[in-house]
Parts: structure tokens; C-alpha cells; sequence
């Protein structure tokens, strides 16, 4: 873990400051939101009927213990002391994020080729080391290999190219 | 023992036809390399795999599924060792003192004795398998739905408890797991459960996209993150394949352990070879003379815990050829191929299949030996693999994942739901949540509310049915047992320490 990234974030707030740790507090708190969602979006489904479950029944069950497992989890964060948050990076998730959502978006109308070398190219963004003349050429090899083995090894109904 | 031997023999007959040699070494093989590259995992593999064995024969087919299994928990130490990436889950462990190995100079008797281990452990767990089905098998019909669910809860706790870190956050996290799989239709009703109307979801989110993306994409977005020389690859040559006299002396008594225990773990349901791993290593850690030489480049650091995953992986496929249960995701995949060849999981398969059972039990001694023999000469290939930058490695591998997830269903939208559980991966990680417990209990969630639900019917909603019947209130007693003894300060600051690099 790198050094800059345990710098503390929290303390800025004056609400803040009264957590003692940070990380758990608001895990904890994500939890709980979770879990709300979870309860609210199975809500409409049936419950228990007689002495058999219904549909509900488990999804309510196990969002009913994740919300007591993030209202402690969330508290011991507010009393206990603990970790500071950790800093987020925002390059790497958001390039990669990016080039999942193209190749998402493109495999079906462009096919498998121009997909597989646009996502490539879009993820290399994604670190500050990358050097572009050798990832196109990566690119490159990447996607013909992949061709010859999700197609022509593995057989699998791929698209290639974009159909008109 | 008579009837072993004869059922082995039988079995070795299956197993050594031509055919079955074939798909044998080509499973352990492909097994190997997607054990290496980091970030596709054998769960993908198996299920990418899954449509291609339609053709074959069920005994080949299912030969071929198990060597890709195993053989991935071998190559899986390859990449730890050289890169400080696991290959797979199981071999999370092996980084610590593999690496550090590896920085030394001596990543060939890492991979030598790995390889020793892994072997050692495969033939054990091979033997194992043979003589605890038949026994196994009849203790089966003793296993009513409140059993089931109980060895599920049990399974579970092992793995939080083995984790780990925090225990609440660790139990908080496979409750998020449970709930993860509740997303989908219905079994029983067909009812969309939290779906939305999206109809992707409706039947679920794949076991695949989640793994993919929880342990993939976020794993790569934190190395982005790390600086260069934490990753980074070892550039020094592998000289020196052989481990010397001292090496095979240390690792002798923990390959021992390390089989012992991932034959017991895997055999229990909820994390087989992941948690056999951590818990060899753990056990050689706080046994040691010197505990200071782990973390260091301890030879037992990677002979144990690369034994266990081993043994772990063969044993696991006890509960699942005996009781019908998948301990874990890719028995679970092992399922949908014997039921695809229309044959169902169980108690049933050994006394109407006995070929199917026996020729299964025997490929994988032959598998083992198949590895051993292909994969010493073939380290040096997988090196070179390896000394690729990962600044041209990680866009490789996310591509990689990408078309694998898509090829599961052809489906463009689970590769978004695997960003979206990349995001969330990453966030877990942040804030000191592990994603495997989250993974078990997504896994077991459909099978748990499956079997608590018939368990509560039968029993006519009493809930103490759980406690009453023997089987099950001994099974909860250990959950609880454990629990409890994993709750107390000392043994928790011992567990932390372990982890402690």
C-alpha cells in the first residue's frame, strides 16, 4: 500500500472529527443503505404464508441482518478508534471503467475486433506508465490472439467485424 | 480394501484409455495456463468451457472439467511466485513468501517445490476421495434439508472465522453475499426478486460476472494504484531449478500439514482450497521455530499452503460426487456439467455410475502425474510469459475477462454488471472488506434459502427444528463453538498477525 494514499481525508469536516474511524463508520453506513435498498425493493414481493416462505421471505431475512450487521459496524466506526479513510485513486477506475463500457457497447455492432482493440487502447489510459507506440502494438498482437483463441481454438459464435 | 483396489482398477481402466488420456492432459494443460494468467480464473474458464463438452462423452468431459481445476491450482503458484499476483484465489498466500523468494533468486525452487508439494497432495487427497466416498455416501441419506442447510451455515462460519481481518465486517460481508443471490427469479414462484423489470437480471447476476469483477477488475484497479517496484516483475533469471537437500528437509514436514489440513478443509463445505491455503500457512506460522523467516522467503511458506490447495481441490469434490453439495463455485459449474450429460450429482452416482465415479477418482492421480511431468520443463516458458510489463499485462487481462464474460451468455450487459461489481470491489477494498466471504455466500445463498425453506415446511415453521434434530444441532454447535472461540482477543490478535507482511 502506497504511503500518499493512507494521508488522512476525514478530518475536515467538524462532524468528522467526532469519528474515530473513519473506514468502518462509513462502511458500516454503506451497508445500511444497502440493506434500506434491499428492503424497499423487495417490499412488493410476498411474504410468508402459513408455514411456507414466500418470495420475500429470504430477501427481507438477509437484508433484516445486513442492516443490524451495518448499524454495528457503523457504530463500533463512531466509537472505537480505527483507520483513517483511504485516499481514492480516480485515473485507473475511471479508464477502465470506460473501456468495459465501450467494449460493452461495441461488441455487438462493431464486432469482436474493433471492440477487443478499442477497449484495449481505452484501459491503457488507465496508467501513467503506459507508453502508447507499444501498447498499439500490444493491441495489436492482443486482439489477434484473441481472435485465434475465442474463435478459432474455443469456437465460440463471435462476431468479427462490423456487419452492414 | 479388497473392494477399493477393484474399484480402483476399475477406475484406472476408464481412466486409461487413449480418449480419456487425451482429455486428461488436455484439461490439465489449458488448466495450467489459465492458472497463470492472472485474472482469468478457473471458474470462467470451466464455464467458458462448459458448451464445448456437450460433444464429448459425460466421463471425458467431466476428465477434462476436474484437470482444468486442478491444473489451474498449480499454474496459479507460478504467477504468484514470479509476478506477486495470484493466478488464483487459492494461492493468495503463496505470494507472501513465494515472492519474497523469488526477489532472492530462488523462484526455481519455489516452483520445484510448489510443484513436489502440489503432487504429494494431489495422490493423498486421490486416495482419500476413493476410500471416504463409499462411507460418505451413506451417511448422505441421514442429511434431510435442515442438515443441509446447517453443514451450508457451518461452511460458511469456517470461512469468516480462516479469513482474515474483521469478523463482523467478514460476516456482514457474506450476508451481502446471500442477499447479492437473492437478485433473479424466484425457484419456487418464478416471481422476479429485485430485478427491476431490467431483464438481464432476471435470471440473476452470473456467479462469473461477480468473481470476474470483484476480484479481477478491482484487483487490477488497485494495482494501478500500488507503485511500480510493488509489482513489479522478477527481471533476475531463474537459475537453479532444483531445491538442495536443506529445501526438501524444511518443506518435507509441511507439505505433510499443508495435505493433512486442505484435505480436511476441502472436504467441508463453504471455501475448500482458498481457505486450505491461508490455513496451512497460518498453521505452519505460528508452529514454526523461527516465525520471523515467514514473510521472508520461507521455503514451508509456499510448500504448505501449495499442498493444501491441492489436496483441497481433490477432496472437495467429495461432498459434491457423495452428498451432492458443491463445497464451492466451480463444483458448483461441475453440477451444470454432469447434469447437462443428464446425470444428477449425489449418492446415486457411485452405485449406478460406478465408471463415471471410479474413472474420475483415477484421472486425477493421472492428471497429477501429467503436471508434474509437463510443468517442471515448462517453467521456463511461463517465465517469459510473465516478464511482459504489467503496464501491458493489465490491459491484456481486462480484455481477457472482458470476453470471457461476454462469451458466458452473449450478453454485453454483463459486462457492465462486472464493472459495476469492479467499482464496488474496489470500494470493499478501501474500506477493509473482504470480497471472498462475499463470493461463498453468494455462491450457497440460492442452495441456503432452498433448503431452509423445505426444512421450515417439514418441520411446519418451527424453527428449533434446526437445533433439535442431532446432525444439525451438532453442525450449528461447531458454527456457534467456532464463532465464539474466534471472538476472543487472544485468538483474535493471533489470527491478525498472520497476515501481518
Amino acid at each position: 500500500m502506497p504511503e500518499d494514499a493512507k494521508a488522512q481525508t476525514g478530518a475536515r469536516l467538524p462532524l468528522a472529527r467526532l469519528v474515530r474511524s473513519p473506514q468502518d463508520f462509513y462502511g458500516g453506513l454503506a451497508l445500511v443503505a444497502l440493506a434500506l435498498f434491499a428492503l424497499w425493493s423487495s417490499g412488493d414481493l410476498q411474504g410468508m404464508h402459513g408455514f411456507s416462505f414466500g418470495p420475500g421471505t429470504a430477501p427481507r431475512l438477509f437484508a433484516g441482518i445486513l442492516l443490524a450487521f451495518g448499524v454495528v459496524i457503523a457504530a463500533m466506526g463512531f466509537l472505537v478508534k480505527g483507520k483513517p479513510l483511504e485516499r481514492y485513486a480516480v485515473r485507473g477506475p475511471f479508464w477502465i471503467t470506460i473501456s468495459i463500457i465501450v467494449f460493452a457497447v461495441t461488441v455487438r455492432p462493431l464486432g469482436l475486433i474493433p471492440a477487443t482493440f478499442a477497449s484495449f487502447m481505452i484501459s491503457g489510459a488507465g496508467s501513467p506508465e503506459t507508453r502508447w507506440i507499444e501498447t498499439t502494438i500490444a493491441g495489436v498482437v492482443m486482439t489477434v490472439f484473441s481472435v485465434l483463441l475465442f474463435v478459432y481454438l474455443l469456437a465460440l459464435p463471435f462476431q468479427l467485424w462490423p456487419r452492414f | 480394501m479388497n473392494e477399493l483396489l477393484s474399484h480402483l482398477a476399475l477406475g484406472f481402466s476408464v481412466a486409461a484409455t487413449p480418449w480419456n488420456l487425451l482429455f486428461c492432459l488436455i484439461g490439465a494443460l489449458v488448466g495450467t495456463l489459465i492458472g497463470v494468467l492472472p485474472g482469468i480464473g478457473s471458474v470462467a474458464t470451466i464455464a467458458m468451457l462448459l458448451p464445448i463438452t456437450f460433444g464429448l462423452p459425460p466421463v471425458g468431459a467431466l476428465i477434462m472439467l476436474a484437470g482444468i481445476y486442478y491444473g489451474a491450482q498449480y499454474g496459479g503458484s507460478t504467477t504468484s511466485i514470479l509476478v506477486n499476483i495470484p493466478g488464483e484465489a487459492t494461492s493468495v498466500v503463496t505470494t507472501l513468501d513465494g515472492f519474497q523468494m523469488a526477489k532472492q533468486g530462488r523462484a526455481g525452487p519455489a516452483l520445484a517445490i510448489a510443484a513436489i508439494g502440489s503432487f504429494f497432495a494431489g495422490c493423498v487427497a486421490t486416495v482419500l476421495v476413493a476410500a471416504l466416498g463409499a462411507p460418505l455416501t451413506s451417511m448422505a441419506l441421514l442429511f434431510g434439508p435442515a442438515e443441509y442447510f446447517s453443514l451450508m451455515a457451518l461452511g460458511l462460519i469456517f470461512a469468516v472465522v480462516l479469513a482474515k481481518g474483521s469478523l463482523i465486517k467478514a460476516l456482514a460481508m457474506i450476508v451481502t453475499g446471500l442477499l447479492l443471490s437473492m437478485v433473479g427469479s424466484d425457484l419456487e414462484t418464478g416471481v422476479g426478486r429485485m430485478t427491476f423489470d431490467i431483464p438481464e437480471l432476471s435470471d440473476g447476476i452470473g456467479f462469473v460476472t461477480v468473481a470476474m469483477g470483484v476480484f479481477g477488475f478491482a484487483e487490477i484497479i488497485r494495482n494501478l494504484e500500488g507503485s511500480a517496484e510493488d509489482r513489479s516483475i522478477v527481471q533476475a533469471k531463474v537459475t537453479g531449478l532444483m531445491p538442495t537437500r536443506q529445501d526438501l528437509i524444511n518443506s518435507a514436514g509441511a507439505i505433510g500439514r499443508g495435505t493433512i489440513i486442505g484435505s480436511i478443509l476441502g472436504i467441508l463445505p463453504g471455501g475448500g482450497a482458498v481457505i486450505a491455503s491461508f490455513a496451512a500457512y497460518t498453521f505452519e506460522k505460528r508452529f514454526a521455530k523461527q516465525p520471523q523467516r515467514f514473510g521472508n522467503g520461507a521455503i514451508e511458506g509456499v510448500a504448505a499452503p501449495e499442498s493444501a490447495n491441492n489436496a483441497a481441490a481433490q477432496t472437495a469434490f467429495i461432498p459434491l460426487l457423495t452428498l451432492g453439495i458443491p463445497p464451492n463455485a466451480v463444483m458448483a459449474l461441475m453440477v451444470g456439467a454432469m447434469t447437462i450429460h443428464g446425470i444428477v450429482p449425489g449418492p446415486q452416482v457411485m452405485t449406478k455410475q460406478p465408471e463415471l465415479f471410479w474413472g474420475m477418482v483415477s484421472s486425477m492421480w493421472l492428471g497429477n502425474l501429467m503436471l508434474i511431468v509437463i510443468n517442471l520443463p515448462l517453467v521456463g516458458v511461463w517465465v517469459s510469459l510473465l516478464r511482459v510489463p504489467y503496464r501491458l499485462l493489465y490491459p491484456a487481462i481486462l480484455v481477457f475477462c472482458y470476453i470471457g464474460i461476454y462469451s458466458i451468455n452473449n450478453a454485453p450487459a454483463d459486462v457492465i454488471i462486472a464493472a459495476v461489481f469492479g467499482v464496488l470491489g474496489y470500494w470493499l477494498v478501501k474500506h477493509e472488506f473482504e470480497p471472498a466471504p462475499l463470493i461463498l455466500g453468494f455462491v450457497l445463498g440460492p442452495l441456503m434459502e432452498e433448503n431452509l425453506r423445505r426444512a421450515m415446511l417439514i418441520a411446519r415453521g418451527d424453527v428449533t427444528v434446526f437445533i433439535t434434530r442431532p446432525i444439525s444441532g451438532t453442525l450449528l454447535g461447531i458454527a456457534v463453538l467456532l464463532l465464539i472461540l474466534a471472538g476472543l482477543p487472544m485468538l483474535r490478535k493471533r489470527r491478525d498477525e498472520v497476515f501481518v507482511e
